[in-house]
């Protein structure tokens, strides 16, 4: 083969901190991922960015990885009785028109605000979607811990449930029947939140529990499907764009497939709400991570005035929590699965 | 009632899956760099990330299984949740006995 050399504007060199940074990171974004459905992927763009990568590399390199997670963790999890393919394929497809206008959407606002006005839609974006949906997961996620652990159908999905829209669609593996009307717009959603802030699966999660009535553990387990497809779709787009950096790719895969088979297993050890409770947790820590990213956009539109060391602190600040939403994410994972080793081990003996 | 698999644990296949990701792993960062950029050409060269990534999907997916079976960490099998046929209601339309 023709020894070609690497465009230094698009890859980067690597070393050993780089490698090392990158393989924990991965490991510990599968884990999230492999527990919850979703996760790693905000803080693996914004990581690779910080090494020099590009942006478009960075979410090309990043994507290119998401999908075979996915696949092997929806594969473990399929095992153990979790993933409702039927319904992770249905989403799929509108998640994959939600993708296709969540660019269109980003690409309209570049043209008119510019990367900035770009960065800011993205950061607000994380700010709403995190506040609003993990608050409302938290507070569930509580409640669940005060009853027992025990979930209950939420009264909307009840409700849809019984509304006779056709065409009627069977889950029997997630146990319920319901119109297709009412997964298209939770699978729409997730796409264009992916399309925007890369993690489509902190509203196609929490969209399958309260308004469709799958069971937490069988919804963030479904996700990974969704986030197979999508995955798999944007890494061509990317690949036939030459944005892919086949290295980054691998070195992540090699923490992350090790990561997300760990945390698929941990889901068996712990009660249901547990999975509610370590999304909601990493949520809320993100939303404060990107609220803190948000000044630096408003200055850079003019729309407010502060010193470059203080923005220069934020955006530090910013990155560490941002570190910090995942590793009190599997702190919390490995954690539940150590004590429910313990109570299994109890439990025998 | 939760219990563990108590299956033998799987040394064999860590070892092979192991030695063949490590391999795999070698050759490719031998080359790491001519390969990427052969990759990053775009057009038909699109196939090369998508199938190195199937592979190690493969490989290394195999070797972290089979290592944390070794490794005493596997699943506790629940009682699997009772998937309900879900009940066909009966037609809504008022039906004309003509």
């Amino acid at each position: 083969m023709d020894i070609l050399s690497l465009d230094p504007t698009k890859f980067i060199d690597l070393n050993a901190m780089a490698i090392t940074f990158l393989f924990l990171v991965g490991f510990i974004g599968g884990l999230v991922s492999g527990f919850i459905g979703s996760g790693g992927a905000f803080v693996l763009t914004p990581g690779m960015m910080s090494l020099g990568v590009p942006g478009t590399v960075a979410v090309a390199s990043n994507m290119c990885h998401k999908f075979p997670k996915a696949l092997v963790g929806a594969i473990k999890r399929y095992r153990y009785g979790q993933v409702d393919v039927k319904m992770g394929l249905i989403m799929a497809a509108s998640a994959g028109i939600g993708v296709q206008v969540g660019i269109k959407i980003q690409q309209i606002i570049l043209a008119m605000w510019g990367q900035a006005g770009s960065d800011l839609y993205v950061s607000l974006s994380f700010v709403f979607v995190l506040v609003f949906v993990g608050g409302y997961v938290m507070k569930d996620a509580i409640k669940c811990a005060r009853c027992g652990g025990e979930e209950e159908t939420t009264a909307l999905a009840k409700h849809l449930q019984k509304i006779e829209l056709w065409p009627m669609i069977d889950f029997p593996r997630s146990g319920l029947r319901i119109s297709l009307w009412f997964t298209l717009p939770v699978g729409f959603a997730t796409g264009i939140l992916a399309a925007t802030i890369a993690v489509g699966g902190f509203v196609g999660v929490p969209g399958m529990i309260y308004v469709m009535g799958v069971p937490g553990l069988m919804a963030s387990a479904t996700e990974l499907v969704i986030a197979f497809a999508m995955g798999l779709g944007g890494s061509i787009n990317w690949a036939l764009h030459g944005m892919v950096d086949i290295r980054l790719v691998l070195i992540i895969l090699g923490g992350s497939l090790l990561g997300v088979q760990l945390g698929a297993i941990g889901t068996t050890y712990v009660r249901p709400h547990m999975i509610k409770m370590v999304m909601a947790t990493i949520m809320l820590i993100v939303a404060v991570s990107r609220g803190l990213a948000l000044p630096t956009y408003l200055v850079k539109l003019g729309l407010m005035e502060l010193p470059d060391s203080t923005l220069g602190l934020l955006k530090n600040v910013s990155f560490a929590s941002m570190c910090l939403a995942l590793l009190v994410g599997s702190v919390i994972i490995l954690g539940s699965m150590w004590n429910g080793r313990k109570a299994q081990a109890g439990a025998a003996s | 009632m939760a219990s563990s698999q108590t299956t033998s644990k799987p040394i064999g296949r860590t070892l092979v899956f192991g030695a063949l990701t490590a391999a795999f792993y070698t050759g490719f960062f031998a080359y790491g760099d001519a390969i990427a950029a052969q990759f990053a050409q775009g057009s038909f060269w699109a196939a090369g990330p998508i199938a190195t990534v199937f592979a190690v999907s493969y490989l290394h997916g195999e070797f972290a299984s089979n290592l944390w079976a070794t490794l005493g960490i596997s699943a506790i099998h629940k009682e699997t949740r009772k998937t309900a046929e879900a009940t066909k209601r009966p037609a809504q339309r008022p039906v004309l006995n003509a």
